[in-house]
């Protein structure tokens, strides 16, 4: 049989005066690699073994302002920079909308770090395999004993002097701990490869199925299959079965309001211009008036009709009778029609309608300028530098 | 009873030795469970079976199963969300604030409570999620670099909602974890089954009870207080930024912050009494969480209503005091309105009922503590539905007025997160320590040196 | 275990503190006179902030005694006679009330009749900004802090000759009454002599911003006197750095929680942009207003949460010393940011700093010193006869 390697010895105590009293004499006569074993921290240990303050708090602080800057950084890029995007009319770097994020990254970086860095890089754990796990001392002290452990690596260990220092401080029991033999794993047991097979079928399975099947099942295909009407589809909820539904009586379809004055001599006195003459306005009267007026009424407006006589031609725009029309009853006359002229209601929408009158009123004032006009466009002209 | 204050109340009854203490609250997971235990689990799992399948009809028929609609969008889900996020505050508060306050009464309570924050806290992250319709798209809320080239909008309180939650989850989860440690290396020694042995090795860490572990432990348990602290306070806070941040009257006020918070430690407080009768009861804890404890929650739940009382009545007269039309007449609205049922059951439960918290004979009975504490919840639960649907059911537009009834099935996901959260308890009970081995271990009688030594 | 009581010994408080609080007193009280002389409205201002001050000290100190009785806190025992002797601030406030009595036209535009007949929301308001019913709660809250101070103070001085345990037990019952009763008149105080200063603005968290502000005020007047007593060796031993820890965690924590209730009301009204709120932090921000509001955002949070964050600064003595003065002097810029900027609404904006605004708070110095010396003339420092004061002395963390 290998011989075993000796850990270290320990000794047992049942009250915390004792111990605390132990640990002083201890770490006064100059052991450096004791261990105290309590099953709930004392108060007191700290300064009877002469423990230095922990600095653990510094690693917190590092990682929670790091936290913080972090936060702010990313979403000053990211709203200001990146991507820049107003919202409720606050500035792209809305400073109080951001404290909260970067208070929650600040406290999750700084406990998160604190954690890991305290049982990984303080403790080095997991260390499930430390000589004293396992043995009886640790079963103790974790119970309601008090312990202490000195290493036989400590430069003063002496088995025969500790033993005799453990019994006269009043040790109840003293243990030797021993290093456990090293256990080797071989890599390629059935077992565990049987073990690494199950996991890769199974992780490849459902990622197939995942991907390929459970996406476009219900209802995480985008809720494509839905209890609603689609037009031209059949529908289950009414009795013929018919999805497409005839509208109710009086129904009017968004955006188009039926013209109320159909057939009517001269509403014009309920009808106003809503359009204000703007250049834009007329210009946009113009093209229309050029695309469906200027067949029949000329380019002009002057009734030269470009039909060759397919159609009769109609009266001037410019009698004395049409320039003291209001503009209400020219409107009237694009949508209800007169005479022969038809209805130009499906053709144009009401702006454009009215945009034709502007443009009609333009016509008729170019027809009949007067000297004061002419010399409007003169210094206009001399305005613009021609 | 005449109360001798020279000397301090001990934390732990009846002079337990550490040995005592360990095998008491060691117990349930060391026996059998019974078949008490099965019915209990039974009950509540059915509950949980009613809400996971009425929750599975809504994903496959979608969400208009509820009675979420225009004007009331936050129905059902906002309210219980708002509800279990408040719960989950109790656990943090007494283990991190009442730690910081060295209220060696806390231990006690504090493992128990701490899980509870948690199972509480999962209860209350399923609405949201479940509340956007497609939950299995909730990924989108967290900031990655996608194709689409967008981030979230990290002004959107919703978007805080997630960072918050989560955070506090994960924060809770590892000062939990960490709590646990020693214990399990305690089950660890004591426990000579091989299976059992091995998980508790693996989540003991290979924790061996060193001091020079201690000491780095004990600073960063109070590292870890030290950021709960203000962690809790700012998951509720961003709670009610959610609704205060807007413009609607009702919602739109500044004591929003402050008034949540202490609803939530309200709130949460009573579900801890709630559940800790039944668990000392039923697991013999009678001398590790005594009267005396439960009296002191009390009290607390007490400050804590008189503080939401306070918040009320600030908001009655601050609306009166405004002068803002809208304001006033969404308080009038709330207290006389369609809706006033829901608001005279929350001032009843939440500002009257407690107040016979008062009276030291009630505060001392179990039955009458039991009654007010369930109560406190519903009140604390209506507050909510007051806050949420009250606001919305009627806002500036009269023509968009409404009202809002929840179906079968929004009254059944609300029952099963109920199942959830009492079957995770239940479970909790007999697979860890209820009660912290070796917080309750260092308060005991004599535990401590004697002639202390300077720090 | 020593019995700490036995160790301690009356002593008087020495002589030349008494004669520095006089001195400043008179200084800043006669500068205080002229103020009114040269400045009739901008003095009344800044007598409004000293008198909110030596509210907050007074006030806080008798919430800080009733916290301590309701909690059941032994490590502060020792301190509550201090804490009794700033309370009788509370007392006194009936006559430090009567120069704003005189000037409620000058601060309040809810008094000017005409403004409110014109005005469809103050017409609405009148009911409660009214100058009868300003009056009455005024009184009547002063009247119910003094009735709560007498109480407190006669059942601890009682204690420390009979050492009879039922004056504790008295003392936490009306502690319990007290508090609730506190949150309401405070908020009341806060909203009557402050909020109504912008009777169109209104905000709910108001109260409990005031109140954060208070705990601030009396908690570093306390630690100020504890350190300077222990020094002197007032207590008879040492106390320990833990007594010293506790009174700055409590810093610590209404440091950070001034920060949350700001920033809160803050986020609040700056998300939702409603013009009705928005007023008063536009009035804050206009001019070198805007220096002053950054300036308290640093003075308030920033510096006093850098000082006291680690935790060997919360037990060193010295430190907490710095802490203590850094956060009176916030408390006062908190004043005067919440009270001056109303003093020129609608005329010219900006800041207003001289020596009116050095005067009243050198007097308030004074004041508060000589009120102290007064109250601690032939008392014990320590309630001897407390049942917890052994605990309380010994407190180990």
């Amino acid at each position: 049989m290998k011989e075993k390697k000796v850990y270290g010895l320990t000794a047992l105590f049942d009250t915390p005066d004792r111990i605390i009293d132990a640990v002083k004499k201890i770490s006064s006569d100059g052991y450096k690699k004791f261990d105290v074993h309590t099953p709930y921290p004392l108060h007191g240990m700290d300064g009877a073994m002469k423990l230095k303050p922990s600095k653990l708090g510094y690693i917190t602080l590092v990682f929670g302002l790091s936290g913080a800057l972090f936060a702010l950084l990313f979403m000053f890029w990211a709203m200001s920079i990146d991507y820049p995007m107003v919202i409720g009319g606050k500035p792209f770097f809305a400073l109080p909308a951001f404290i909260p994020i970067t208070f929650e990254l600040t406290v999750l970086l700084a406990t998160l770090s604190t954690v890991i860095g305290m049982l990984t890089f303080f403790f080095s754990f997991p260390s499930n395999n430390h000589p004293l796990i396992g043995s009886d001392y640790m079963r103790s002290v974790s119970a309601d004993k008090f312990g202490i452990s000195i290493e036989a690596e400590d430069e003063k260990f002496d088995d025969i002097q500790i033993r005799a220092l453990f019994s006269k401080l009043g040790t109840i029991q003293i243990e030797e701990i021993y290093y456990p033999d090293t256990e080797t794993f071989p890599m390629f047991q059935k077992k565990f490869i049987l073990f690494l097979l199950v996991i890769a079928i199974l992780t490849g399975g459902t990622t197939y199925f995942v991907l390929n099947k459970l996406l476009f099942m219900q209802p995480f295909n985008w809720m494509m299959t839905q209890d609603k009407l689609i037009p031209q589809e059949r529908s289950e909820f009414f009795s013929d079965g018919f999805g497409m539904r005839v509208p109710v009586d009086g129904t009017v379809a968004r955006g188009f309001l039926p013209y109320e004055f159909k057939g009517e001599v001269n509403p014009a006195s309920f009808l106003s211009n809503p359009i204000l003459l703007t250049k834009k306005s007329i210009l946009f009267g113009q093209q229309k008036f050029l695309t469906f007026c200027s067949p029949c009424h000329g380019n002009f407006g002057d009734g030269d009709s470009r039909l060759r006589g397919q159609f009769p031609n109609p009266p001037t725009l410019h009698s004395n009778r049409v320039k003291e029309m209001p503009d209400g009853q020219i409107f009237h006359i694009i949508n209800n029609g007169q005479n022969i002229m038809p209805s130009y209601s499906s053709q144009t929408t009401v702006e454009e309608r009215w945009a034709i009158v502007n443009y009609i009123r333009v016509l008729q004032r170019a027809k009949n300028a007067t000297q004061s006009d002419l010399e409007e466009i003169k210094k206009e002209s001399a305005a613009n530098g021609k | 009873m005449n109360i001798d204050y020279t000397i301090e109340a001990p934390v732990v009854e009846g002079r337990l030795t550490l040995g005592d203490i360990e095998r008491l609250v060691a117990a349930p997971m060391e026996s059998k469970p019974d078949k008490k235990f099965y019915i209990a689990l039974s009950i509540s799992g059915t509950f949980l079976l009613i809400g996971a399948v009425l929750l599975a009809m809504s994903f496959y028929k979608g969400v208009g199963l509820w009675g979420n609609n225009q004007p009331v969008g936050w129905g059902f889900p906002i309210v219980n969300f708002v509800f279990w996020v408040g719960i989950g505050h109790a656990g943090t508060l007494i283990s991190a604030i009442l730690f910081l306050l060295r209220q060696k009464w806390r231990t006690g309570i504090a493992r128990f409570a701490e899980a509870m924050t948690i199972f509480a806290v999962m209860c209350a992250g399923v609405f949201p999620i479940i509340h956007t319709g497609r939950p299995w798209l909730a990924g989108y809320l967290m900031p990655y670099p996608n194709q689409h080239g967008l981030w979230v909008n990290f002004t959107s309180p919703l978007v805080w909602d997630v960072f918050a939650v989560s955070t506090y989850f994960t924060v809770s989860l590892v000062f939990w974890y960490i709590g646990l440690i020693p214990d399990f290396a305690v089950m660890r020694d004591r426990t000579t089954a091989k299976i059992r042995k091995t998980i508790y090795s693996i989540f003991s860490l290979g924790w061996r009870n060193s001091h020079r572990n201690w000491q780095h432990y004990e600073k960063a348990y109070m590292l870890l207080a030290g950021f709960a602290t203000p962690l809790v306070l700012s998951v509720h806070t961003i709670v009610s930024f959610d609704f205060a941040v807007s413009i609607v009257p009702g919602w739109h006020t500044t004591i929003f912050p402050p008034y949540f918070v202490a609803g939530a430690i309200f709130s949460g407080f009573a579900m801890v009494v709630t559940v800790l009768i039944f668990v000392r009861k039923i697991f013999d804890l009678e001398k590790i969480i005594t009267l005396n404890h439960l009296e002191k929650m009390t009290k607390v739940i007490l400050a804590t209503g008189l503080m939401v009382g306070y918040a009320y009545g600030m908001e009655f007269f601050i609306a009166w005091y405004s002068g803002v039309q809208v304001e006033q007449f969404v308080f009038i609205n709330r207290a006389f309105g369609p809706y006033a049922w829901a608001y005279w059951i929350m001032v009843s439960c939440n500002v009257i009922i407690p107040q016979l918290f008062w009276i030291k004979k009630i505060r001392r009975s179990i039955p009458a503590m039991l009654v007010i504490v369930i109560l406190v919840n519903v009140g604390m639960w209506f507050e909510r539905f007051v806050i949420t649907v009250t606001s919305l059911h009627r806002d500036f537009l009269p023509s968009s007025w409404g009202y809002y009834t929840p179906t079968i099935y929004d009254i059944g996901i609300l029952l099963g997160s109920f199942g959830l959260f009492f079957t995770l308890v239940i479970l909790f009970t007999k697979a860890l320590p209820v009660v912290s081995i070796s917080e309750i271990k260092a308060v005991a009688e004599g535990a401590q040196p004697n002639h202390g030594g300077a720090h | 275990m020593a019995n700490r009581v036995l160790e301690y010994q009356k002593k008087d408080l020495p002589q030349n503190m008494s004669k520095l609080g006089w001195a400043l007193f008179a200084i800043g009280a006669l500068a205080g006179v002229a103020a009114f002389y040269v400045d009739n409205t901008r003095a009344a201002y800044n007598y409004l902030i000293a008198y909110m001050f030596i509210m907050s000290v007074g006030v806080g100190s008798l919430f800080l005694i009733a916290l301590e009785y309701v909690a059941g806190a032994d490590w502060s025992v020792p301190f509550r006679r201090l804490m009794e002797f700033f309370a009788a601030l509370v007392p006194l406030m009936f006559i430090l009330i009567i120069p704003l009595l005189f000037n409620l036209n000058e601060l309040f535009p809810w008094m000017n009749k005409k403004l409110v007949e014109g005005d469809a929301i103050l017409t609405g308001k009148a009911p409660y900004l009214n100058s009868t019913f300003f009056i009455i709660r005024v009184f009547g809250i002063l009247l119910l802090w003094t009735l709560f101070f007498y109480l407190f103070t006669r059942n601890s001085m009682n204690q420390d000759s009979t050492k009879d345990q039922k004056f504790t037990k008295r003392n936490i019952i009306i502690s319990a009454i007290f508090i609730p009763v506190f949150a309401i008149t405070l908020t009341m105080s806060s909203v009557d002599w402050m909020m109504s200063l912008e009777p169109h603005w209104f905000s709910t968290i108001f109260g409990v911003y005031y109140f954060s502000g208070t705990m601030l005020a009396a908690l570093a007047t306390l630690t100020l006197a504890v350190i300077f007593l222990n020094e002197k060796g007032y207590f008879g031993k040492l106390l320990i750095p833990d007594h010293l820890y506790s009174l700055g965690a409590l810093q610590f924590v209404f440091i950070n929680f001034w920060g949350y209730i700001a920033f809160s009301q803050y986020l609040l009204i700056w998300y939702a942009d409603l013009p009705e709120e928005t007023v008063w932090f536009l009035h804050r921000w206009s001019g070198s207003w805007a220096f002053v509001s950054i300036f308290l955002i640093i003075v308030h949070f920033v510096v006093p949460y850098s000082i006291l964050l680690s935790q060997p600064a919360k037990m060193d003595a010295k430190r907490l010393k710095i802490a203590s003065i850094w956060i009176l002097f916030a408390h006062i810029l908190d004043l005067y940011w919440l009270i001056m900027p109303n003093m020129n609404e609608g005329k010219s904006g900006g800041a207003v700093f001289g020596w009116i605004e050095i005067a009243f708070p050198v007097a308030l110095v004074g004041l508060i010193l000589v009120v102290f010396n007064i109250r601690a003339r032939n008392k014990n420092i320590i309630p001897v006869g407390d049942p917890k004061i052994e605990r309380g002395l010994n407190f180990r963390l």
